[in-house]
């Protein structure tokens, strides 16, 4: 990698990551507007600390790891905001069954979601965002026999769940 | 021997080394079980890619091409700063007629630079803008809205209310403040705390209309980030209840605080 690399190429370089960055948004939010929001908190945090990126590490695996921050930070400030607005008005989760809605429409997208959210992370880091083991298990913090054994339950889950849906179909 | 499923797995991901990658292999000569496995796991692997693929060649969202440009967020994202948002009002306002007090000008300003933003206030009401630029350079609430704010409880109003009123707290400030979210495609929302007699808005945002995401709010926490986090800032102790709004709302939102 050229080491006089100029920022402007980072910044081309986070564009060109955009769309793997919404997605796995989209997998750990389960929610396409968190997603986004999320996404936008991590570009954000991401250039004000691009001096803490080491040039031979994988920009991918950096963002993955400041957007998973950054929505661990965003349930936990819900949580207190949970808390916060509790008895202001009963909370409908319409969420839940929307998502279920598209269950039945999209099998690999319902499997996932279903999963917990350890394995769904370890899933969608190796199986849809491509990283080697070490990388993702670099961004998840977790040493890579954890990563393995979430990946190992995560497939086996999906496996199940996407077998049975397929016959009660 | 046996192997692993996990080690099974790691040969399908191509994690292994040559020297397990090897014993993989010849068990899987020996073994069709093994070679199964192996199969169920690189077509699990497809299978999922296959159905995340589409998602790589969506439209990219303005606001996180902007942020990734190192644009500044104040043009990147659907958040209007208020005091940014005044500003660009000002620099903007027509240096021909100086002399003419400045909410006049600012009142047709303020509905240009809400649509400037995209906050999307006119998807709402095409002919009345919700908000005017008061004598202060604030932004103040003015007909339906104004009339929500001061009258509406949030427990009684209807889902086809043009305006949806979640929270009302008293803020540090001793003035009493509400949230609220306007009906229409984009759903602005934002902060209105009441200021002598008028409702001044401290924060808007707008929830992009991408397709069923308000499915996905809940009552408090369905709110912009934005908007909870201005709460967050103002709040003092705990937001009020069915009967500390209604009786709030019945004392023309003056607060007893000094």
């Amino acid at each position: 990698m050229n080491t006089s690399e100029t920022p402007q190429t980072v910044h081309e370089q986070i564009v060109a990551l955009l769309p793997r960055l919404r997605r796995f948004a989209r997998n750990l939010t389960r929610n396409p507007h968190d997603a986004d929001d999320v996404v936008q908190i991590a570009i954000e945090r991401a250039l004000t600390r691009l001096d803490q990126w080491h040039r031979d590490a994988r920009l991918d695996s950096w963002m993955f790891k400041i957007v998973r921050n950054a929505w661990i930070d965003e349930l936990r400030s819900r949580a207190r905001r949970d808390k916060l607005f509790v008895g202001a008005e009963a909370g409908e989760h319409i969420g839940a069954d929307s998502m279920a809605r598209e269950a039945d429409l999209l099998s690999v997208q319902s499997a996932m979601a279903r999963l917990p959210e350890d394995q769904r992370e370890a899933v969608s880091l190796v199986l849809i965002e491509g990283l080697p083991y070490r990388e993702a298990a670099e961004v998840l913090d977790v040493p890579i026999g954890t990563l393995t054994s979430r990946l190992a339950r995560g497939r086996e889950a999906l496996q199940a769940l996407l077998g049975t849906e397929g016959e009660s179909l | 021997m046996t192997i692993s499923d996990e080690t099974l797995m790691a040969y399908a991901d191509g994690e292994l080394d040559a020297a397990a990658r090897a014993a993989v292999e010849s068990a899987m000569l020996s073994d069709p079980q093994i070679e199964k496995r192996v199969a169920q796991h690189r077509a699990l692997r497809l299978k999922v890619q296959a159905a995340y693929s589409a998602e790589l060649s969506e439209a990219l969202p303005e606001r996180l091409l902007m942020a990734a440009r190192g644009a500044p967020s104040r043009q990147a994202g659907n958040v209007v700063n208020l005091q940014e948002a005044r500003a660009a009002m000002e620099r903007s306002a027509p240096r021909a007629a100086p002399r003419r007090p400045q909410w006049q000008s600012a009142g047709a300003l303020a509905a240009s630079l809400i649509v400037g933003v995209g906050v999307g206030f006119f998807m709402w009401g095409r002919s009345e803008s919700p908000l005017v630029l008061g004598p202060g350079g604030a932004l103040v609430a003015r007909g339906p809205l104004a009339r929500a704010l001061s009258g509406q409880l949030a427990s009684e109003q209807s889902q086809s209310s043009a305006v949806r009123i979640e929270v009302s707290f008293l803020a540090k400030s001793g003035d009493y403040c509400r949230t609220f979210s306007l009906s229409g495609e984009a759903s602005p929302s934002g902060l209105a705390c009441r200021h002598g007699d008028q409702w001044q808005v401290q924060a808007l945002a707008r929830e992009s209309a991408v397709g069923g995401e308000s499915e996905y709010r809940t009552a408090g926490s369905g709110l912009p980030a934005s908007i909870l986090k201005s709460v967050e800032g103002q709040i003092a102790g705990e937001p009020l209840d069915q009967a500390g709004e209604k009786a709030a709302r019945d004392r023309g939102w003056k607060s007893n605080a000094p």
